[in-house]
């Protein structure tokens, strides 16, 4: 494995699936999972199962919903869309990964 | 509120494991699928497409794991699993399980039943609007004698008037009153005259008709009552017409105007405290206007025969009344130059009902609570013990990598299993055990009615058998974690267990258990030292085969209380002596005024004319009104002079006088021949003293009463009791004595008919309870710390099997080892011992006011406690000890 590739960091891994279904729309796990590794360009080193009991955690607080449907290529699948609390919850862990990203920027940056 | 939605649906989860479970498999499956069918779209074979989905995707099992862990509720899961575990590891050693629950069975079931008691009776805050602001007020004659009197009328609507601290007020009196509902003999039952603001006060609304109001109190008003719930109900069977209709009450139509809502009660409250009286335990059925005499309205000293409640203002507190009343109290009896200073005695309404009994029940509370703790600490051995055996199988938990959480959880929860078990069979117990401290328990207790096993009863069980679950498992589950775990895998695990420091913890265990013990024992064995002594001291009368009738004179033939006429009763009392008289195996027939050990009545202060004092230096004596058999009848010794005699019906102005009277009206002088002032109402004869009679504790078996004794016919009050000493059996003479009575007169009531020796244990049921319960705890305590001497004993014995055997090879005695395995016991006990007593010294210093004439330190208790607890001990230690002697050296050494 390539020293480059970091594990996903606590928490980020929920703000990765919801941005993914709020710019793919409705998705299969599969598909989230594989959404992320490109996204990333493969910086991120994601065991794919790990997405399930984060879709699972997503549910459970209201901010994803799940429904059997087909997949593009025609086979059953479990599809999670966002809701109306998911979008308001992007927001909200937006504005607080920028602060976090600035904050750590500034400590990080040569002038410091 | 997201937390409780995700709490929701993890239980949801909970109970759809196995669909979700299947969905779950399903979608991962679907993952897989769309992994391989992409992976050979970029070219590769079906093999390499499925081994590199599988690569990517990770761990399966790992990622089931983690997602049902996120799914339920993996704690619950957890628990759930060693609530499993302890059930089967109790199922293993039925014994041990049986016997631990039983204890707590017992424990948490006694302590249950007494908390619900302390709950109705003393915790329970009654049933009136705020009432914490309800106090009891009483006066002082403060040269007179510290204890409080009841209150005067006058002063009353003085104080009433004047005071700003209080926000209401009002007077009223109990007593009982026969009713007669449909021309039968009329029955007596409680009644309350009050001033019309009564159920203003207290914040009662009727249910029907209208409450009192200050016209129902005028002279010229009808008469006119207000039931209580259960007076409806036994009046006129809850018939809602009730309204309007009429009730026989003293032989007087009266109207009913108003019903009152159930659980509405206004409990006894005494006229002072040593004014007790037995018919406390009558319901009060009826309330009526007071409408006040000429007497109540003029008289300034004297009359102290009310009783008043009042509502302090909001804000207001007990001392700052107490103050502004006072002041008023001395501003009066100095502007009308009164011959005695008043004074003011406040008493929250729910201390003063219950001050008789509260003291014995939190004797009872406290005595159960050090029951249940010496059952935890003999549990907490039993555990200890099982936690030393279990030591092996924790010790390859923990290389297994169990951690220490889960290690002391899976022991707490084990023990939690047998408090819940137990605290559930207690509570059942506890339904039974409330029944049987009710029927022990004294009638008069205020609100006994009121105990069941209520909510918070319940919650208290619940309470309780999980402060017990902590405080037996506690020790057992901390030891099982500081073993480290190579050491107890190494070694023969019998003999790691049995170290030094785990001996000296149970060691300490029977210390305490002995010093709970000890304390229970000492204090059992006061209270039935005093109780004896109460019960065997010299009275001064004879109850044996005499029987008791009280009866009550209130019907119209026989006057109100305004008139002075005496002949319709005395005509009656003279009838009904010569017709009890004439039934068969009579020796002798008597009437007094006042029922035998009934407390304190008619109290008087006694003045002599020939010799004036002030009247805060004179004498309180109880006047008793009596016929000349009354001396034979109770066999009351006459000490000097002579008794009345039937030659004195002529000039009945004459006395007797007990000795403790003569002693403080007469010191130092013979009163045969001197007069005092007049005893009776509205008399203003002089009585002539002809002689004195013997002491007698004839108000109450705890005190000598100071008695003036006048013949009934100078005066006969409305309420009498006769006394009939015969040779027929109680049983046969009652049913006699009632028909006799009502031949006479069919409209006269007979509220109490029983034997003179019945009356006495009556009079004494507070400390019979006190003395039985206590004794129950108390052998209940000696049997479980003889248990738990002997399971310490008897564990450490097995465990030095090998020892023993070792010393019996190399020559030691039989007598040898047993005196070994005593002293082994006896260490702890005398420390126990020890410890007991330190503690009672300090416990007994609270409790000395629930005993009578009996030394804290009575040496027959304390000496007779710790020898029965020595005995016990021994007898615990013998069979282990024998054990020990008899061990088989070849069989314990084999054994190794």
């Amino acid at each position: 494995m390539p020293k480059s590739k970091s594990d996903v960091l606590q928490g980020t891994l929920d703000l990765m699936v919801l941005k993914t279904l709020e710019s793919m729309g409705p998705l299969h796990g599969y598909g989230i999972a594989r959404r992320i590794e490109q996204v990333s360009e493969n910086t991120v080193s994601l065991n794919q199962g790990t997405i399930y009991p984060a879709l699972l955690r997503l549910e459970q607080r209201t901010w994803v919903k799940a429904e059997w449907g087909t997949s593009e290529t025609g086979r059953r699948a479990k599809l999670y869309s966002l809701t109306r609390s998911g979008r308001k919850q992007i927001e909200q862990e937006t504005e607080d990964w920028e602060r976090v990203a600035a904050t750590m920027a500034r400590f990080l940056s040569p002038s410091n | 509120m997201n937390w409780i939605r995700v709490l929701l649906t993890r239980c949801a989860a909970l109970f759809r494991s196995k669909k979700l479970d299947a969905d779950l498999d399903e979608e991962l499956r679907a993952h897989i699928d769309l992994a391989i069918e992409e992976n050979r779209g970029r070219g590769m074979n079906e093999r390499q497409a499925r081994i590199a989905a599988l690569r990517a995707f990770g761990g399966i099992t790992q990622i089931r794991e983690t997602y049902r862990l996120q799914r339920g509720l993996p704690q619950f899961e957890q628990a759930a699993r060693d609530i499993r575990y302890a059930v089967r590891q109790l199922r293993r050693s039925p014994g041990f399980a049986l016997t631990a629950i039983l204890t707590l069975a017992l424990g948490i079931g006694a302590a249950t039943s007494v908390f619900s008691v302390v709950n109705a009776v003393l915790l329970k805050p009654f049933a009136f609007r705020d009432p914490d602001r309800l106090v009891v007020i009483r006066e002082l004659q403060e040269e007179v004698r510290k204890e409080s009197i009841p209150d005067n009328y006058r002063h009353f609507l003085r104080l009433k008037k004047a005071a700003s601290t209080l926000e209401d007020a009002a007077i009223f009196q109990q007593s009982g009153l026969s009713v007669s509902p449909s021309g039968e003999h009329p029955r007596v039952v409680g009644a309350v005259s009050s001033s019309p603001n009564l159920f203003s006060l207290l914040g009662v609304q009727p249910i029907l008709g209208r409450g009192l109001v200050d016209s129902d109190a005028q002279k010229s008003a009808g008469s006119v009552v207000v039931l209580s719930y259960e007076g409806w109900q036994t009046f006129f069977a809850g018939d809602r017409k009730v309204i309007g209709q009429t009730l026989r009450i003293a032989g007087q139509p009266t109207t009913v105007i108003g019903v009152l809502p159930s659980g509405v009660r206004l409990p006894r409250i005494a006229l002072a405290p040593k004014i007790a009286f037995q018919e406390a335990a009558r319901e009060t059925l009826l309330f009526q206007p007071l409408v006040p005499s000429e007497r109540d309205l003029n008289v300034d000293s004297g009359n102290f025969n009310y009783k008043v409640i009042a509502r302090l203002k909001p804000g207001v507190t007990l001392p700052q009344a107490s103050a502004e009343l006072e002041a008023l109290q001395n501003a009066y009896t100095f502007s009308a130059h009164l011959s005695v200073r008043l004074g003011i005695a406040l008493t929250p309404l729910a201390k003063d009902v219950t001050s008789g009994i509260s003291g014995t029940l939190w004797l009872l509370f406290a005595a159960v609570g050090a029951l249940l703790l010496i059952a935890c600490v003999n549990l907490a051995n039993l555990q200890l013990a099982r936690a030393v055996n279990a030591e092996r199988e924790t010790a390859v938990r923990a290389a297994l990598g169990a951690s220490r959480g889960q290690l002391v959880r899976s022991r707490l929860t084990e023990s939690l299993v047998l408090a819940c078990a137990g605290g559930a069979a207690g509570t059942a117990l506890a339904f039974s055990g409330v029944r049987f401290l009710i029927a022990l328990a004294p009638a008069n207790i205020p609100r006994l009615d009121e105990v069941k096993v209520s909510l918070p009863v319940l919650l208290f069980s619940a309470g309780l058998s999980i402060a017990a679950a902590i405080a037996f498992g506690i020790l057992p589950a901390l030891r099982s974690i500081r073993v480290p775990p190579q050491a107890a895998l190494q070694a023969n695990s019998t003999r790691a267990a049995n170290t030094q420091e785990s001996h000296r913890t149970r060691g300490l265990m029977v210390d305490a258990q002995v010093a709970c013990t000890v304390v229970l024992l000492i204090v059992t064995s006061l209270a039935l030292r005093s109780f004896s002594h109460l019960m065997r001291q010299n009275r001064g009368f004879d109850s044996s085969h005499v029987t008791l009738a009280q009866v009550d004179l209130f019907a119209p033939q026989y006057g109100d209380f305004s008139t002075t006429t005496n002949t319709a009763k005395l005509g009656f009392a003279d009838r009904a002596l010569a017709a009890l008289d004439q039934l068969p195996g009579v020796q002798s027939v008597a009437v007094t005024s006042a029922m035998p050990l009934a407390g304190e009545n008619w109290v008087d202060s006694l003045s002599r004319p020939d010799h004036p004092v002030p009247v805060a230096e004179q004498p309180l004596i109880n006047a008793r009104f009596i016929d000349p058999d009354y001396l034979p009848t109770m066999q009351i010794s006459l000490v000097s002079g002579r008794n009345i005699a039937a030659t004195d019906r002529a000039n009945p102005y004459v006395a007797l006088i007990s000795q403790r009277t003569a002693r403080e009206a007469f010191p130092g002088e013979d009163p045969l021949g001197k007069k005092i002032d007049p005893i009776a109402p509205d008399d203003n004869h002089p009585v002539t003293v002809i002689g004195v009679v013997a002491d007698t504790n004839i108000n109450g078996l705890r005190d000598t009463a100071a008695m003036v004794y006048v013949p009934y016919w100078t005066f006969t009050p409305w309420t009498l009791s006769f006394l009939v000493r015969s040779s027929q059996p109680t049983d046969a003479l009652i049913p006699e004595m009632r028909r006799t009575i009502w031949q006479i007169d069919p409209q006269v009531a007979i509220p109490t008919l029983k034997s003179m020796d019945d009356q006495i244990s009556d009079s004494v049921a507070a400390d019979r309870f006190q003395a039985m319960v206590l004794s129950g705890f108390g052998a209940t305590a000696l049997l479980l710390a003889l248990l738990g001497v002997y399971g310490v004993l008897a564990y450490s014995v097995t465990l030095r099997r090998q020892e023993f055997g070792i010393r019996i090879a190399l020559g030691s005695g039989k007598s040898a080892l047993i005196g070994l395995v005593l002293r082994q016991a006896a260490q702890p006990v005398l420390l126990g011992i020890g410890a007991g007593i330190t503690m009672a010294l300090i416990a007994l210093h609270w409790v000395r006011s629930l005993l009578y004439q009996t030394p804290v330190l009575d040496p027959l208790a304390v000496g007779g406690s710790v020898l029965l607890l020595l005995v016990a001990a021994a007898i615990a230690a013998i069979v282990p000890a024998r054990r020990a002697a008899s061990t088989d050296p070849m069989r314990a050494l084999r054994a190794e």
